[in-house]
């Protein structure tokens, strides 16, 4: 059900003698640079709501959402000693990448990829190191990265991401968000989601969006920074422990209505209300810098 | 000097046991005999607890007698002396003496009894006086938990490290420096936690250190059969 085209193979001239003599020595030197990365293009037609997997070791993946019922995947591999398979299986399309050889230099493995998809297409990415870039899919999404940068854009869903080192952005997101990493920095940017669950050990995280009624924001790290901003209108019961770091508030909290929260013993903790506390939000920190912040 | 009935020396006992000494108090436990029993069974389970830091041995054989005596007193169990002179039952150790309670007794009656010894050693457990002991024994329980698992790990973390020899280089060097990090708060988690025994932040962010430590291991090992 796809279509395959090279680009090299496209450009072949239709021409007299004389322009031939200067187009035939500079598609040779193209060529020759071509040599490595080459560009190939496929489709595959998809009812509602398809998957897409991608298994790629490094390179820069881009997905979007687009309107056809069409899955578009344009793949640059960096050299020919790998291949880009991308394969139909029903309403799943699966793109991996895989090396042609056994002594493949780690340079050589690495393909950057250009996908549309539906926009309720579901995605699982996992891309050891470059980055991943997700915008305007409405569909559950599952990205698990070691180095690479996870970035989302108007996602919506059930979102997991988990990375080692990578960090992660995920701005005017909405449904439900899970994020986990050791060392990465959290981006946490107008979000309208119903459930935030982020946890990093060294990273920072920054959360700056709505915090919609009954939903529930959970932050915690070991180190680093947790950097909440709240505007005037937003109502939350909020709980904020960092073990052996500082807590600094801005908000005008009112002792909590919920008398659920169980005091802890150590370190600094503050507990209140804010407005009628229709949102909860969780802040635990073993020795990082808790901020509870006016938005600008 | 007024005194107090055994249902009020109830909300003094607990007050008592972290050492505090009411006039009224002493004088209740001068003149009644089932309180003063009952504090000296508790103070009794309070020392041998202290004892458990070092070893944890079963309880000597004079506590399990004091407080089956006290529940017999109070009627929640019968004599378990065997009826038909049953020698060789009747001398019985102690874990056979209770034991044989389990078959005798209603089990609403048996789980009274058996509350009420939990909830006796739980109350002694939970008082400052024990503070120490209870610090050695989280310490212990979280070393115990925790040591088989760092062995484990840092034998996985030997192995994984020759797997990930071949592949790419940021990645190579992205897992070998997040597994530095978390040792690092491994170690700094195990020290609070020896600091604190009984803070159970500490434990949770060490758990979540070894946690993490394994998935990473397992990331590893995974790159490292892909690559081979």
């Amino acid at each position: 059900m796809s279509t395959s085209r090279f680009v090299p193979a496209q450009w072949l001239p239709k021409t007299n003698w004389k322009t031939a003599g200067l187009l035939i020595p500079s598609l040779l030197l193209c060529s020759a640079v071509a040599a490595g990365p080459r560009r190939q293009e496929q489709h595959f037609k998809v009812a509602a709501h398809p998957v897409i997997t991608i298994h790629n070791p490094n390179g820069l993946i881009t997905v979007k959402a687009w309107t056809k019922s069409e899955v578009m995947v344009i793949s640059t591999p960096a050299s020919d000693r790998i291949e880009v398979d991308a394969e139909q299986m029903g309403n799943r399309v699966d793109v991996s990448t895989r090396e042609l050889s056994d002594s493949v230099a780690p340079d050589d493995m690495r393909a950057d990829f250009q996908i549309n998809v539906p926009e309720d297409a579901e995605l699982q990415i996992h891309n050891d190191a470059g980055n991943v870039s997700v915008a305007n899919v409405l569909g559950d999404m599952n990205v698990e990265t070691v180095a690479a940068g996870v970035d989302l854009e108007d996602a919506a869903g059930y979102l997991t991401v988990k990375t080692v080192g990578g960090s992660f952005t995920c701005m005017r997101c909405a449904g439900r968000i899970e994020a986990s990493s050791i060392s990465g920095n959290f981006r946490l940017l107008d979000l309208r989601s119903y459930h935030v669950w982020a946890q990093t050990s060294s990273g920072n995280i920054l959360f700056n969006g709505e915090f919609l009624p009954n939903g529930t924001y959970s932050l915690k790290n070991y180190s680093g920074v947790i950097e909440v901003r709240f505007s005037a209108g937003d109502s939350f019961d909020l709980s904020a422990t960092s073990l052996k770091g500082k807590v600094n508030n801005e908000a005008k909290l009112t002792p909590s209505a919920h008398q659920h929260h169980f005091m802890p013993k150590w370190g600094n903790a503050l507990f209140g209300t804010f407005n009628e506390g229709r949102a909860k939000i969780e802040m635990t920190s073993f020795d990082g810098t808790i901020n509870i912040l006016k938005r600008d | 000097m007024a005194t107090i009935t055994c249902r009020e020396f109830l909300a003094y006992l607990e007050p008592w046991m972290e050492g505090e000494r009411p006039q009224d108090v002493q004088a209740h436990l001068r003149t009644c005999r089932h309180c003063s029993s009952v504090v000296s069974d508790l103070e009794l389970i309070q020392s041998e607890a202290r004892s458990w830091s070092v070893t944890e041995q079963d309880a000597p054989e004079r506590v399990w007698t004091s407080l089956r005596a006290q529940l017999e007193q109070e009627g929640l169990i019968r004599d378990a002396v065997p009826a038909r002179g049953d020698a060789a039952e009747a001398q019985a150790p102690r874990a056979g003496w209770f034991s044989s309670l389990f078959p005798r007794l209603p089990r609403p009656v048996l789980a009274g009894a058996y509350l009420a010894a939990l909830v006796a050693v739980a109350f002694a457990l939970s008082g400052p006086v024990n503070k120490r002991v209870n610090e050695a024994r989280w310490l212990k329980g979280t070393q115990i938990s925790t040591s088989p698992l760092s062995a484990q790990l840092n034998f996985a973390e030997q192995n994984s490290n020759s797997y990930v020899a071949r592949s790419n280089p940021d990645v190579t060097a992205s897992l070998h420096q997040n597994l530095a990090l978390v040792d690092k708060y491994i170690a700094l988690c195990e020290k609070s936690v020896s600091e604190e025994p009984q803070n159970e932040v500490a434990r949770d962010y060490l758990y979540e250190a070894y946690q993490q430590k394994a998935d990473l291991l397992t990331q590893m090992t995974e790159r490292g059969e892909n690559v081979q």
